[in-house]
């Protein structure tokens, strides 16, 4: 009897002493994990997992793909445990998480080259009241693209009045001289940074009512009435697929669904607008990684990151990964590769960079989006007088804006 | 005699799964809800939030403007308007679906179903851009094909209502359905074979017969559809109101007004205050409609 | 003897044909369109009948992403939720019918109030409250937030028909003997079961479709049910196309359908066949 007591409870000794000495060895080699959150396609994360391979097994990276990113990350944001370390995202959110107090600035983390070697209107992007809280990898704005079975090269219209023209005399039987999302905030970008007017300014202030946004409104009427009727993308996309459409503004995301459906699709430089000069300037979109404040509490966690951006900010990794997205790189140093300069949608992008305005990045902006929405729908689609509409709009913005402190 | 007085906390005892879950999942949000509404958690105070007592509903009452009270009158007219047809077609289908002439009930019972089996949203997806859509939209493109010019079926707010209550109708009626049917089945036969000798018309026999017995049994199902087709915003929304994909119609209900109004601007504490006012207001509403005393008999 | 008269059964049969049509338009929309082989886009040219047949669309679906993984989660999800709800919900129900107790009414009148609150506008603090017992990103914790949403309605709807089971019955059965248990096991179940299985069938559809909740609460693309990974192939301007997304909502709804047409012939009450004549 003695014995088997002694025997067990010997077992018992010895099994806790190897199980807390293995544990004690497991901290010492386990990895440092990573989260990382994204809402992009596999094509792309399949690029960074690869270049982030040399850091394994020291460091292990977890992707993590999230529909609605932007609703989630506000509700784990400060929670160390289901919170991310990282995310790759567009620029516009910042100021909201910076505001609830979630990033951390990127430049604690990145040294002062890769910031120096950006595109400026990217650094721009990622700017929010003097701190940079993004790490930009690439960027997209829209696009001027036509069917060169409709229109030759150089058909291309160089002015807006020649586009109006044009439209004109081919919307009928059918087809539309021009399309797109004509009332959807982000496609109303190019007419409304044109004519040199704002959504809101850096200040936080909705310009819906100005003198530019009235103009940018009464002018892009004019070719609202020879669209159809639906703003939505699947309209859109169907329409140009079909042929029947023979232009339109639209992103890179078009290009490859057109060119499926057999269209021969050409891309041109954005009309010049006539009264103002300066040609139809869309919204700047840059994709870059942020990182949270609960990622950088750690320590180890810290350098791990720091090892990641750093790898990250090459440039052939964003070569590779804006060709995989369909983007344009957002280091100036990308674009004297040879497969950057012979793609024809990326150099257009890089040109439209010059003048395209970054969405704002302000937490203010994100009901300009619901508001200005509604403003182009009773414009374009229920007819409504647009100096009271947009003197509606402005109130309801500001109230909003109130409403949001 | 049948009821038992004195077995409450049996009765308590044996409900209190139910109940504590109840209490968690739908009572504590509420709760909550009012708490937050009492604070200033917005962007700028997010994970600090301070208490700052009935600012929120001051500033909520400001809200009250022309627009919510279209929207409430919007969403009166559509609860009404959905019941009344839900109750009307769900009624005679479910009739004619015990009629013994029938002889694919079951075929056809199942094909009546699919609506339901669907997820919403993607039902809500396909009759906006696959029926609806102006320009490849099925509809329209019968309507060509017939001679008819194309109408922008989403676009003014008449027919845009008008279209969402045939998107609603087309979702609810399947469990109207279901549970009249069911209803049906648990009402003796005998009743109806007296009542034949005694040489009551088809239509009389359902109004006396059926109807009285039905009320009973699809109550409980009738105040549940009244309170989803209230709070419905999906169809709403999806159809006519999203970003990227408005459609020129201003018909708002309650709680799309709420949600365009308040929580697109990430003010929580507003927010929170304006669901609960829509909440008290819906208390009222209920107070008002269902618990007079006859009603009250029903469940 | 019932004349059965051919006009009637045509009149009826024509009646719940074209019923039928009208309820299965957009689906049989997205049908065609899944079986379409050019997939990329809709068409203004449409046919029921696609002009190019090709099931690549459904191979799509199996193939591109992990259907089958989310299918065993949505599978486990709504099996437990449901036996969970109508095990919480029947003798709660049974409770509220058949005795009367202090507080009762009010309790049923709160009920039915609190079932207006919208369940979305709950889910920040079901979201803090999961996340303080550490159930987030698990099952059960989605588990209970499901039963807990639907509690309210399999009470109501289900107390409903329990209340229209004659006293008789149960009378009967007590004077023979028969405790509560045995008296809902073997009396009020199967009379009720149209009642019990219309509730199970909407608690079923409700997590089987349910995505705002999961995607919110679970965190990991391998947890993900069918509902969130259909939501994730929407064809938005960066991604999916419509085709596939058809094919994959049409495989998601079939097995709901299987189970609402297995379940027919339980519809029918017991009450119907024999029972007590009053």
């Amino acid at each position: 009897m003695k014995r088997k007591h002694l025997t067990i409870v010997l077992f018992l000794v010895l099994a806790t002493i190897l199980s807390l000495s293995c544990s004690k060895q497991k901290d010492e080699n386990s990895p440092i994990t990573i989260t990382i959150w994204h809402d992009k396609e596999d094509v792309v994360v399949d690029v960074i997992k690869q270049a982030l391979e040399p850091l394994s097994p020291d460091i292990v990276v977890n992707f993590e793909r999230k529909a609605s990113l932007a609703e989630t990350l506000k509700l784990v944001g400060n929670n160390p445990q289901t919170a991310p370390d990282m995310y790759l995202y567009a620029h516009d959110k910042i100021g909201v998480y910076v505001e609830m107090g979630i990033l951390e600035p990127i430049t604690n983390l990145v040294n002062s080259e890769s910031i120096e070697t950006l595109v400026p209107m990217t650094k721009t992007a990622a700017t929010y009241k003097g701190k940079i809280y993004q790490l930009p990898i690439y960027f997209e704005t829209l696009l001027f693209l036509y069917n060169k079975k409709y229109m030759k090269p150089e058909e291309v219209p160089s002015t807006t009045d020649e586009l109006l023209t044009y439209v004109q005399n081919k919307t009928k039987y059918g087809h539309f001289g021009y399309i797109e999302q004509h009332s959807t905030p982000y496609y109303f970008g190019p007419w409304i940074n044109g004519f040199g007017g704002k959504v809101i300014d850096e200040e936080g202030n909705p310009c819906l009512d100005s003198k530019e946004t009235l103009q940018a409104l009464a002018y892009h009427l004019k070719f609202v009435k020879y669209m159809p009727d639906e703003t939505e993308y699947a309209t859109v996309n169907t329409l140009f697929s079909e042929g029947k459409a023979h232009t339109t503004i639209g992103g890179p995301w078009l290009i490859p669904t057109i060119k499926k459906a057999g269209i021969d699709v050409g891309i041109a430089n954005m009309p010049i607008i006539n009264q103002t000069g300066k040609p139809l300037t869309p919204y700047l979109g840059v994709q870059g990684f942020q990182v949270l404040k609960t990622g950088v509490q750690n320590p180890e966690k810290k350098e791990a990151i720091i090892k990641i951006l750093q790898i990250l900010s090459s440039e052939e990794v964003e070569i590779k990964l804006a060709l995989a997205s369909g983007c344009a790189p957002a280091r100036e140093g990308c674009y004297s590769y040879d497969s950057i300069k012979n793609d024809e949608i990326v150099m257009a992008m890089r040109n439209t960079a010059e003048n395209a305005v970054p969405m704002p990045n302000i937490p203010e902006m994100d009901v300009m989006w619901t508001v200005t929405g509604n403003l182009l729908t009773a414009v374009n689609m229920s007819g409504k007088d647009i100096e009271t509409s947009a003197k509606q709009a402005q109130e309801k913005a500001l109230s909003l804006i109130e409403n949001m402190k | 005699m049948k009821l038992k007085k004195n077995d409450s906390f049996k009765c308590y005892l044996i409900s209190s799964p139910s109940l504590a879950l109840i209490a968690l999942i739908v009572v504590f949000p509420i709760i909550y809800t009012f708490y937050i509404s009492l604070t200033n958690m917005n962007t700028y105070h997010w994970f600090n939030p301070e208490i700052i007592g009935f600012k929120n509903y001051k500033q909520a009452l400001f809200v009250m403007d022309s627009g919510f009270l279209k929207a409430i009158f919007i969403t009166i007219v559509w609860t009404v308007v959905n019941m009344v047809f839900q109750m009307v077609i769900a009624f005679s289908i479910a009739s004619l679906l015990n009629s013994p002439l029938l002889k694919y009930r079951r075929l056809y019972k199942t094909i009546l179903m699919f609506p339901w089996a669907m997820p919403g949203y993607v039902s809500i997806l396909l009759w906006k851009t696959g029926m609806f859509n102006s320009q490849f939209g099925l509809l329209n493109q019968w309507l060509t094909k017939l001679g008819f010019s194309s109408i922008r079926w989403l676009a003014s707010d008449l027919s845009a209502f008008i279209c969402c209550t045939v998107v609603n109708l087309w979702l609810a009626l399947p469990f109207m359905i279901m549970i009249i049917d069911g209803g049906l089945q648990s009402i003796d036969r005998s009743f109806y074979e007296s009542a034949t000798m005694d040489g009551a018309s088809t239509f009389c026999k359902a109004v006396k017969i059926t109807i009285p017995c039905l009320k009973p049994i699809i109550g409980p199902a009738v105040i549940i559809t009244l309170f989803t087709t209230f709070k419905q915003f999906d169809i709403i929304y999806l159809m006519t109101r999203q970003p990227g994909s408005q459609t020129g119609s201003t018909i708002q209900t309650i709680i799309t007004y709420a949600y365009e109004n308040a929580f697109i601007s990430n003010n929580y504490g507003y927010s929170s205050s304006i669901s609960i006012i829509i909440f008290i207001m819906l208390i009222v509403f209920a107070r008002f409609s269902l618990f007079t005393n006859k009603k009250e008999e029903a469940l | 003897m019932k004349k059965k008269n051919p006009l009637k059964i045509f009149t009826i049969n024509i009646f719940f044909i074209i019923a039928c049509f009208f309820a299965l338009l957009p689906i049989l929309y997205a049908f065609s369109l899944s079986l379409n082989a050019n997939s990329s886009i809709l068409s203004s040219d449409f046919s029921f009948i696609p002009k190019v047949l090709s099931l690549k669309n459904y191979k799509a679906v199996f193939v591109e992403k992990p259907v089958i993984m989310w299918f065993l989660n949505t599978f486990s999800l709504a099996f437990f939720t449901v036996i969970l709800s109508l095990s919480v919900s029947i003798p709660a129900a049974y409770m509220f019918s058949e005795f009367s107790f202090k507080g009762k009414k009010p309790i049923i009148r709160i009920l039915i109030l609190l079932y207006s609150f919208p369940s979305i506008l709950s889910m920040f603090a079901i979201y803090k409250l999961l996340s303080n017992l550490n159930l987030i990103n698990t099952r059960i914790g989605l588990v209970i937030v499901y039963t807990g949403t639907m509690a309210i309605f399999g009470l109501i709807n289900m107390k409903g028909y329990f209340d229209t089971i004659p006293n008789e019955i149960e009378d009967a059965a007590r004077l023979d003997g028969a405790s509560d248990f045995m008296v809902v096991r073997k009396i009020i179940i199967p009379l009720a079961r149209p009642s019990i299985i219309v509730t199970g069938i909407q608690v079923l559809i409700y997590v089987w479709n349910e995505y705002i909740f999961a995607i919110n609460f679970m965190t990991g693309s391998d947890k993900f049910t069918l509902a969130s990974g259909l939501y994730t192939m929407q064809a938005t301007e960066k991604s999916g196309s419509w085709a596939v997304f058809s094919a994959a909502s049409i495989v998601i709804s079939i097995p709901i359908l299987t189970i609402f047409f297995l379940s027919q012939k339980y519809m029918i009450s017991g009450l119907t066949s024999g029972g007590v004549k009053g």
